[in-house]
């Protein structure tokens, strides 16, 4: 071939080459970090909840159908944690707090659960509930005995928990939200209360309108 | 030869998963231990590939400089924090990683250099300076835990090892600009 320039050319190709590894290694330049992966690969899937056995803090064992035509606001914790699950269940009860009164309990059920359940028997989280103002009704807290069903339950929504040698585990933190049908529907950023809250009334608003 | 075949055997050590596992088990070891390893791995072999494709490397990396690029883009690939995570988790990743840092990167990077004029070479020691400077502040700055897959301590651990290591290269650059190197090779 009569070709010249041909260190241009291969810059070229090189550069090329470039773009598209990071198109490809970023999913079109939207996710740098796996936990934007993560995100935006649950919004896509939309997993449905495992029928795992549930355990909360009045020692009830039911299964998740009991939530059923509910959707259900649900966060992972662990009730020795002395970090994020406090600020993360604050802010919980911050989207609580705000939504409006007539959903709560009858259209929209809150959840947290703990992937530590050695540590969190029913007495644990119900001396734990009470310092972030839950409840117990529309919003429990409870644990997955099966330790079995808890990693299913885990990896279906993407929830990693590295134990550390301290008692402690690290952990990636969401809201998650969970429609009527029991598929998950929506994952928020646990900073942004206000978004979250306005996003769930939303859905909740739209759900009412279509029932009328 | 001989030194393309301890790359080799580098390389083939580097994959083992007893040692990969090990390796990747820290986060700084993973990214400042296991990653320039393989890359020197490619950076041996590729005398290999130098007197086998001799006209190849003449042809289209003349200048030194598309080398110089791909060596840029593979290693700013593997500062992404997600890729670090999928190695752990994606086997396809961790292939890449294998493939891409020897062959595209190491590679590349023995065939430049010598190519490259102290403008580039000097360019690219403060391109790569700055690069670690803001990553080292990203890692340990960062409110949010950036890998899954990793503690927080250990991202802020890697922070410090990105800062340390631009500190060095700072340190090299005005090293190298007031001492006279060649006053060293004619004496010896």
């Amino acid at each position: 071939m009569m070709l010249k320039n041909r260190t241009a050319l291969s810059s070229l190709l090189v550069l090329l080459f470039g773009v598209v590894l990071f198109y490809i290694g970023t999913d079109g330049f939207q996710a740098y970090t796996a936990e934007t992966a993560r995100v935006n690969q649950l919004m896509e899937d939309k997993p449905q909840f495992p029928d795992v056995t549930l355990e909360d803090n009045k020692a009830r064992k039911y299964t998740f159908s009991e939530f059923e035509g509910k959707y259900v606001f649900i966060t992972f914790l662990y009730t020795a944690c002395g970090t994020v699950c406090p600020e993360l269940e604050m802010n919980m009860f911050g989207v609580y707090d705000r939504l409006p009164e007539e959903y709560i309990g009858k259209d929209i059920q809150f959840l947290s659960i703990s992937f530590d359940p050695d540590r969190d028997d029913p007495e644990t989280l119900d001396s734990y509930r009470k310092m972030f103002k839950s409840d117990g009704e529309t919003w429990r807290m409870a644990r997955i005995t099966d330790k079995d069903e808890l990693n299913e339950l885990l990896d279906r929504f993407g929830v990693t928990v590295i134990p550390d040698n301290n008692g402690n585990f690290a952990h990636n933190s969401a809201f998650y939200l969970v429609n009527p049908q029991g598929r998950l529907i929506d994952v928020m950023d646990y900073k942004r209360i206000e978004e979250a809250a306005e996003q769930v009334t939303s859905i909740l608003d739209d759900e009412a309108g279509d029932e009328k | 030869m001989r030194q393309a075949q301890y790359g080799l055997v580098l390389l083939v050590i580097l994959i083992l998963p007893p040692v990969a596992n090990l390796l990747e088990s820290i986060m700084i070891t993973h990214m400042h231990m296991q990653m320039p390893l393989l890359v020197l791995a490619g950076f041996l072999i590729a005398k290999f590939f130098q007197i086998k494709y001799p006209q190849f490397f003449e042809k289209w990396n003349a200048n030194g400089l598309p080398g110089l690029l791909l060596f840029i883009i593979i290693t700013g690939y593997w500062t992404i924090p997600r890729t670090m995570d999928e190695t752990l988790t994606m086997a396809s990743v961790e292939a890449f990683k294998f493939f891409s840092l020897p062959f595209l990167a190491g590679v590349p990077l023995r065939d430049s250099w010598p190519k490259l004029s102290s403008f580039w070479k000097n360019g690219i020691i403060i391109f790569f300076a700055i690069l670690y400077l803001g990553m080292g502040w990203l890692y340990i700055w960062s409110p949010e835990q950036l890998c899954n897959n990793y503690l927080l301590i250990e991202q802020i651990t890697l922070g410090w090892g990105f800062l340390t290591t631009a500190v060095c290269m700072v340190i090299y650059l005005g090293y190298s600009y007031f001492i006279d190197f060649t006053q060293y090779e004619t004496e010896s």
